[in-house]
């Protein structure tokens, strides 16, 4: 059975854990956004100077392991000269994946907004951009948030993957304290736990969202 | 350049010089030449694609004329010389000048009436909160939808949403008014509404380019009528000539069709 003397006293230590790795998922989740909004509007944009890499750049994420991203970026990038250390080598790698799929579901959002409004908008003297931000993005962001919220709680829960750049976050601390009890079942369910209770809690907050947004527009 | 004409008194509102658009391989207007005094209503009549919307949404841009010029007051409006940035920049402030109005509404449906009547004003011509404000309120009062400025377009009928959207490019203080079938989208008890504010727009002197199938609007509002085929303006008449005594023969057949 379950042996809960060894659950009372790693529980501290896996929660700090648990602490590192809602750090890292934060701070991705808001670089993620910032990517995706970035490379959702240069692949609408006509420039192909913008368009072109924004398409590459979301291939390119979208068609290799997140593993390997984060490989090469915490042990190729200081070959070229670029060490960010595991921590942000972790937080980059994993806000440009998230980003590229982010960037995806933005647009879709974007391009389901009726060209009417564009034609609204553009006929009153409205600029692109501020078209794009009073009356685009607005509206886009009802359709946004319920698949956008899901690439967040799949980032919360792809954070385990920076144990294998010696980030001591969740996954890892759990796997540390195996090596000096030998209870893998308790350590991993510890984990498992603590990460439910942050996907649970994002998603309660994201439907949140949603249904503020849905009044707000009516 | 800009200035040569803007000065003489007998500048037209409006001019198009053999103004030509294709999508592709398809010719929509092959050639068009027109000329708009301050003040008159022109009524677009023709058939379904014949080119009457494509003429209007040249006229501000909507659509990139594939050759040919138009002028606002004197000012070229598709200038070619002008790189993207300095393109961009002048075709707003050209619409800013010309209201436009839609089949479809295109209300923004995040903002309540009011706002939307407010939007352009406050973000593009940077007029005070308040001003934009007292000034909606104005116009919303002229289409006689003032009890209505908190409502959403969604929870109005379509002729009251296209009261606003009429509101809503007044409020920008347009020298000319471009309208697009503005009621062809509209349950036939509503047309008469967004029709009288209209009549109402023209009274007080708006330039005004209004495509419509109303033959009862344009033989009563408009000042002259032009009959549209192929591209090309056919027939250009005031109303009363046009339907009791068509020249053309694609007029004839077009009116006969219509008002049997």
């Amino acid at each position: 059975m379950l042996d809960w003397n060894i659950i009372i006293h790693y529980f501290p230590f896996l929660l700090k854990g648990a602490l590192l790795t809602l750090q890292i998922a934060i701070l991705s989740l808001v670089l993620g956004l910032a990517f995706g909004l970035g490379a959702a509007l240069c692949k609408l944009t006509r420039n192909p100077f913008l368009r072109w890499p924004a398409i590459f750049y979301v291939w390119l994420v979208r068609s290799t392991p997140l593993l390997v991203q984060l490989f090469i970026i915490y042990f190729g990038f200081p070959q070229m000269g670029i060490d960010l250390g595991p921590f942000w080598s972790g937080v980059l790698g994993l806000a440009l994946n998230v980003g590229a799929y982010n960037a995806e579901t933005i647009r879709g959002g974007i391009v389901s907004v009726p060209a009417g409004q564009t034609e609204g908008a553009r006929s009153l003297g409205m600029s692109g951009a501020l078209t794009m931000r009073r009356i685009i993005l607005p509206q886009a962001l009802r359709i946004i948030i319920p698949p956008l919220g899901n690439n967040f709680i799949i980032l919360i829960k792809d954070t385990s993957l920076v144990s294998t750049i010696t980030l001591v976050e969740l996954t890892l601390t759990a796997q540390r304290f195996i090596g000096s009890t030998y209870k893998p079942f308790e350590m991993y369910l510890m984990a498992a736990a603590l990460y439910a209770v942050m996907t649970s809690t994002a998603s309660l907050l994201l439907s949140w969202l949603e249904k503020r947004t849905r009044n707000e527009a009516r | 350049m800009e200035s040569q004409a803007q000065s003489s008194t007998n500048t037209p509102m409006l001019k198009i010089d053999n103004l030509h658009k294709s999508f592709g391989k398809l010719a929509v207007l092959n050639g068009v030449n027109l000329e708009v005094e301050q003040s008159q209503v022109l009524v677009i009549i023709g058939p379904s694609g014949s080119g009457k919307s494509t003429l209007l949404r040249c006229v501000n841009h909507l659509e990139a004329p594939t050759d040919g010029e138009i002028y606002l007051e004197g000012q070229l409006i598709n200038d070619k010389n002008k790189n993207h940035q300095a393109f961009e920049k002048h075709i707003n402030h050209v619409r800013c000048k010309m209201g436009m109005v839609f089949q479809q509404f295109n209300l923004f449906p995040h903002m309540t009436v009011l706002e939307n009547v407010m939007e352009a004003p406050v973000h593009v011509l940077k007029k005070e909160k308040s001003i934009a404000r007292d000034i909606a309120r104005s116009l919303l009062d002229k289409v006689g939808l003032l009890e209505k400025t908190e409502a959403y377009p969604l929870m109005l009928s379509g002729g009251q949403q296209q009261r606003v959207a009429i509101a809503r490019a007044l409020a920008m203080e347009p020298n000319v008014m471009l309208f697009d079938e503005v009621t062809s989208a509209l349950d036939p008890e509503l047309v008469g509404d967004v029709l009288r504010v209209m009549e109402d727009l023209a009274r007080d002197g708006m330039t005004m380019l209004v495509v419509t199938h109303e033959m009862g609007f344009a033989e009563k509002v408009g000042d002259r009528v032009i009959f549209m085929a192929d591209g090309v303006v056919v027939e250009d008449a005031p109303p009363k000539e046009m339907f009791s005594n068509p020249k053309e023969i694609r007029t004839k057949q077009f009116l006969a069709e219509i008002l049997q």
